[in-house]
């Protein structure tokens, strides 16, 4: 879908549409409202919605570096620890791997 | 693949009437841009089936999961191939792949009735399902194998985040909308995943006698009077309608705004398969349809209705000629060329197939690769030419079986001579 050609009404419609959309646990929603409107919100000639879509974009820019800090937490804690937590690293674990660590 | 035209808006109709206008130099013109556009459009193609086929080489050579046997096969290929005799391999082979084409053709005949009897939501439904199916549970696999493969762990939590996340943008890339490149991205890869399910269900004999049919069938199906896409293609002519934007990748934005009335959300999918069930029993069920859907369905795909316009200047020539149908008011159609999803899973499955079962390795693969290019290369070519929808399917895939055939049974044989007596050439 080509920016460039759609109005202006839509295209914040469009960028609210994935802020929103993000919240369903969508972080990688969030960066491509944040990579694809980026142009549109900082680097074109100020439009009338150009400050709401600024708004969403920089929302969807915190939230997704939110998630990044809680999955990275997360994967590292379990990467580290899964051994040790014997029964219950296995039963969270999706593909175990083998041989020794 | 459609080719970008220039001239008065045809629906694939010769132009009705020309204004005797500078006709000379027009012409001289239009010849000009038209190979311009064609050299451009075929570089365009060549970056996302390099790609495809780039993945799919890349997954088989490094997950041994797509090409072990585990003895599961498709329900539409029930006759097994480790046979004791090779005529009784080649009857079984013969079998599975009539039974292939059949059901194949059987979808297209569905398909096209659905579609005059304009039941519009249930070809609507059956795409979100089949793009649904792939985007969840066939990446879902994929990623289960490619983890195996590296050894590495990852739990529940982040699994269900990734797959979800790919999942859902997916669909909306897809289905609704969402940045160009990234829906491009996510057609490659669901017609790599299709491509590789194709590679480890199809045995042997059978995927190369399934190509080569396929072929034939595409070539039948667009071009005789009678074929199924054909009528599909004039149906859709005489409602004015876009044959369904889905099952395509198209180079640029596919900005259907004119006449419309039936919304169109650009749906790109491929095909539906079933998951294979990961059961002991041999042969595997489908609940839903299978990828024949893809191959034909896609390559009907390749019909579109109403002139390709790929730039301003061609767009207001066009819309200075006087044109047999009225040119709507924002008609900004503004088209790169299109290939059918189908297309792509089967170059990358005759490549992957390639890699997979060769003799010779990796020169078996870059022949293959090279030779579907050229075919690429040449299906464009006539396109720009004949100026209407051609099959992308027939040249590309002859060009590889040969190919295929010829290096691993002659050229490598000859090179691992050279090599065995250091003899260099």
């Amino acid at each position: 879908m080509n920016l460039e050609r759609v109005p202006n009404e839509e295209k914040l419609t469009l960028c609210r549409k994935y802020y929103l959309g993000g919240y369903a646990f969508l972080p990688f929603l969030w960066l491509v409202n944040v990579v694809w409107f980026f142009k549109e919100a900082f680097m074109k000639p100020v439009y009338t919605e150009q400050l709401q879509i600024k708004k969403y974009v920089k929302r969807s820019a915190l939230g997704l570096l939110l998630w990044v800090t809680v999955l990275t937490t997360w994967i590292t804690i379990f990467q580290r620890f899964r051994a040790e937590w014997g029964e219950v690293g296995d039963y969270l674990s999706f593909t175990i791997p083998l041989g020794i660590p | 693949s459609e080719p970008p035209q220039h001239g008065p808006e045809q629906n694939g109709q010769p132009p009705a009437a020309r204004p005797p206008r500078v006709v000379e130099t027009e012409e001289d013109e239009e010849e000009e841009l038209t190979l311009k556009y064609g050299a451009k459009h075929v570089i365009m193609l060549f970056v996302p089936v390099t790609l495809c086929m780039v993945v799919v080489v890349a997954t088989i050579k490094s997950v041994s999961f797509y090409t072990q046997n585990d003895g599961q096969r498709l329900i539409y290929t029930p006759f097994p191939e480790d046979t004791d005799t090779v005529g009784q391999r080649a009857l079984n082979s013969i079998l599975n792949a009539t039974i292939m084409i059949t059901v194949i053709i059987v979808m297209t005949l569905v398909l096209v009735l659905l579609y005059k009897y304009r039941c519009y939501k249930v070809i609507q439904g059956w795409l979100f399902l089949s793009s649904l199916l792939l985007l969840f549970f066939f990446s879902y696999i994929y990623l289960n194998e490619v983890l195996k493969t590296y050894n590495l762990a990852m739990d529940y939590f982040t699994l269900a985040i990734i797959i979800w996340n790919f999942g859902v943008v997916g669909m909306m890339c897809i289905h609704w909308k969402g940045p160009l490149r990234l829906q491009q991205a996510y057609l490659i890869m669901i017609s790599a995943l299709m491509a590789l399910v194709f590679i480890k269900y199809l045995p042997e004999w059978t995927a190369w006698l399934i190509l080569a049919v396929i072929s034939v069938y595409d070539l039948l199906a667009v071009l005789c009077p009678k074929g199924p896409l054909r009528i599909l293609v004039e149906t859709a002519q005489e409602r004015n309608e876009p044959i369904f934007p889905a099952l395509i990748y198209s180079s640029t934005m596919v900005w259907i705004v004119n006449m419309a009335d039936t919304e169109w959300p650009p749906k790109r999918n491929s095909t539906e398969a079933a998951p294979p069930q990961q059961e002991s029993q041999e042969v595997v069920t489908f609940p839903t349809d299978d990828g024949g859907f893809s191959s034909t369905w896609v390559n009907q795909q390749q019909h579109q209705l109403g002139p390709l316009q790929s730039t301003e200047q061609t767009r207001r020539e066009i819309q200075e000629l006087p044109s047999a149908r009225p040119p709507a008011e924002d008609d900004d159609e503004e088209r790169g060329v299109k290939l059918g999803l189908g297309d792509f899973i089967f170059y990358s499955m005759l490549v992957g197939k390639a890699s997979a079962t060769a003799s010779g390795d990796w020169n078996t693969t870059l022949a293959c690769f090279v030779a579907i290019l050229i075919g690429l290369c040449l299906t464009l070519l006539l396109l720009a030419i004949f100026k209407k929808a051609l099959p992308a399917l027939p040249i590309s895939i002859f060009f590889g079986l040969v190919f295929y055939f010829a290096t691993d049974n002659l050229v490598q044989p000859f090179m691992d001579q050279l090599a065995l007596h250091q003899f260099y050439i």
